[in-house]
């Protein structure tokens, strides 16, 4: 009885992602396709110009851009399906090859970066909440809201000529040095100021966004009975507080994925890191549409299946938010 | 009550105000009170009279912006008046404990019960077993009239209905034995056949566990039912002290006489149910003099220049009101002595 709840609960998860990627993956088709610009341009380049209006047709039905949208959308969609998402224009090779090059290096700098701001954030909030309205408290909202305000590519070139031009600490481009692909320290220093800058412009806002969760629950009336039966201010905070934050953390933070993730977009244009970001600025910039269309399905499976996992492990923590019949059949009865 | 017993909780003076941008709000204005082993004692007033806050104080409660202005606390002789977090951590839970008045937000959602309870038991005794533990907080779970405990020890709040989730938050009151209960308005935001419930209980706990308890109440129903002593407060000052007895069949404060006056069971019938005229004032600028006697239809002059004292009427009774003086008028009671 209970597997059976477990798997239907899981198929009408799935079910909602997969519909989900379908309607994303049809908008997308459309609007790229009816947004103004010529993507003959990306494959063929500047002979484009040169081209007589005869060529032009041959060279669009080759792309199979002659038809109708949704001929064309049936049409992608049935290579797809199968994993054939087609070439780039502009690299004439696959374009899961073109992403599958680049993926690797907005995964470690929006990876890393999630996961210390992630972490950070945590730290940063639970610090503010203990020391409410005290010094350190006080001295880190300040800070916080003056990074927060300063945007990443102005904190990105201002680093890069601090550490890079007046310094020579690190590099300011790429994400390693030309035949030291494999040297971990040399990928660091490439990391490093990148990833300062998707961390520092964003961190705040989480941070804060914790803090002020946590300084609601820490006001709630059960703290008032957690603590009239003498719990300690820390057990309070971390073992009963913090507890009832850590769902509305976790969404927060699934929704920040596509958050953080379009800051690495913005650094990695500034430090000219190749990464998913650089690609999907092109993509979009040149017409390229198939590569378009796997970057945005990449991207948008990315965010769903986050607030997919999030709303799970959030059933699992708050029982309230479980929308389970059995559970309510166990509404107490009084006895006198 | 004639028999002195021990004084487990003295209050002297006590003063306690809050900080607020529009000024200092004092919430509680010279306070003394005692409460004795085994006693149950009332505090009755209107909405924002100061009960709850009176109550918080003596376990330091109230947030940050609250301070004790004047006065001590002695708890068993010792003076807690600026005990700090630590020190206040060690003596909750085993010395006072206290039950909230809203048991639909006073118990942590996402904690179940059973946990709840067990906590309350493991923080005064942390080497405690496990199983000693558990079989602990089944036997309060029965004690406070939850049946199923072993079943119910693992459901969340949210499955529990008001008076059950009222008796569980009695259980972790009294899971560390303390020596005086704290209940603020207990029954308030129950239906009133489980407030009858939940009073009974109450009660019987009290007579079974000896645990000395300050009753926060504005239903003189409730109080005339459980309690043994009454202080009756207004605008932050306890304007009359005595046992139940003196203060149901002898109240002496006129606002005393106005509270009794607007119980139904004390209306005649036919007649409109009395109101006290008037609003309480506001604490941030208390009125010179009685801060009731713009309310009181026997006011005299002086009330609206000196605070009365505490005149004694009997070795139990005392009352707030220069009605009590010699040099004043002497006025027939509109209830009590002259039934």
């Amino acid at each position: 009885m209970r597997s059976k709840n477990i798997i239907l609960y899981y198929t009408k998860k799935l079910m909602a992602f997969v519909l989900s990627v379908l309607v994303l993956s049809l908008v997308v088709f459309y609007v790229s396709r009816l947004a103004p610009g010529d993507p003959l341009y990306s494959y063929y380049g500047d002979r484009v110009e040169k081209m007589s209006d005869s060529e032009r047709e041959w060279a669009e039905s080759q792309l199979g851009l002659n038809k109708p949208i949704h001929i064309q959308y049936i049409h992608w969609f049935e290579n797809a399906i199968r994993g054939n998402f087609g070439i780039s224009y502009k690299y004439k090779i696959d374009v899961v090859k073109v992403i599958g090059g680049r993926l690797p290096n907005t995964l470690i700098l929006g990876g890393i970066g999630f996961v210390l701001i992630f972490i950070l954030a945590l730290g940063l909030g639970i610090l503010c909440t203990w020391y409410e309205d005290k010094w350190p408290d006080r001295l880190l909202c300040k800070i916080g809201t003056v990074t927060s305000c300063i945007p990443e590519f102005w904190l990105s070139i201002a680093l890069i000529f601090l550490f890079s031009v007046n310094l020579k600490l690190l590099p300011s481009s790429g994400a390693y040095s030309i035949g030291s692909g494999d040297n971990v320290i040399d990928r660091i220093s490439h990391l490093t100021l990148p990833l300062t800058v998707v961390v520092v412009s964003h961190l705040w806002y989480y941070a804060y966004m914790i803090r002020n969760k946590l300084l609601e629950e820490v006001r709630a009336e059960y703290v008032l009975l957690a603590k009239s039966k003498g719990l300690s201010k820390k057990n309070i905070l971390f073992k009963h507080c913090l507890r009832n934050i850590v769902p509305s953390y976790l969404s927060i933070m699934a929704i920040s994925v596509p958050h953080i993730l379009g800051g690495t977009y913005i650094v990695e244009t500034v430090f000219s890191y190749p990464g998913i970001g650089t690609l999907s600025y092109e993509s979009a910039r040149y017409q390229d549409y198939n590569l378009l269309m796997a970057l945005c399905i990449l991207s948008g499976t990315l965010v769903i299946l986050c607030n997919i996992v999030v709303q799970i492990v959030n059933e699992r923590i708050d029982p309230r938010m479980k929308k389970d019949e059995s559970v309510q059949v166990s509404e107490v009865i009084e006895v006198g | 009550m004639g028999i002195y017993m021990k004084e487990l909780l003295e209050i002297k003076n006590l003063s306690v105000s809050f900080n607020t941008p529009k000024g200092e709000i004092q919430a509680v204005r010279d306070v003394s009170l005692s409460l004795h082993e085994g006693e149950v004692l009332a505090i009755v007033g209107e909405s924002g009279c100061g009960k709850s806050v009176l109550c918080k104080s003596i376990m330091k409660l109230l947030h940050d912006n609250a301070y004790i202005k004047s006065g001590s606390i002695l708890v068993d002789g010792t003076d807690i008046t600026h005990y700090g977090r630590k020190d206040m951590e060690r003596l909750r839970g085993r010395v006072f404990s206290m039950v909230f008045q809203d048991p639909m937000t006073s118990l942590n959602p996402t904690i179940p019960i059973g946990e709840q309870i067990a906590e309350a038991v493991r923080v005064h005794n942390p080497k405690m077993k496990k199983v000693d533990v558990y079989k602990r907080v089944i036997s309060m779970m029965n004690l406070v009239g939850i049946p199923d405990a072993e079943e119910r020890y693992k459901l969340y709040p949210y499955s529990f209905s008001g008076g059950m989730r009222q008796r569980s938050v009695m259980a972790i009151a009294l899971a560390s034995e303390p020596k005086i209960l704290l209940a603020d308005e207990p029954t308030t935001s129950l239906d009133v056949t489980i407030q009858a419930q939940i009073l009974d209980l109450l009660k019987a706990l009290q007579k079974k566990l000896l645990t000395a308890t300050i009753l926060v109440s504005h239903d003189l129903g409730v109080v005339a039912r459980v309690a043994d002593r009454v202080a009756v407060m207004y605008a932050g000052k306890i304007v009359e002290l005595g046992t139940v007895e003196d203060i149901f069949y002898e109240p002496r404060h006129p606002y005393t006489w106005g509270l009794m006056r607007s119980l139904p069971s004390i209306a005649k019938e036919g007649q409109e149910l009395y109101t006290i005229p008037g609003m309480p004032p506001t604490m941030i600028n208390p009125p010179k003099g009685d801060a009731f006697a713009c309310r009181n239809e026997y006011a005299l002059a002086i009330d609206y220049e000196e605070m009365p004292p505490m005149f004694r009427i009997s070795d139990t009774h005392y009352a707030a009101t220069w009605l009590l003086d010699e040099r004043a008028p002497k006025i027939a009671p509109p209830i009590g002595s002259i039934r």
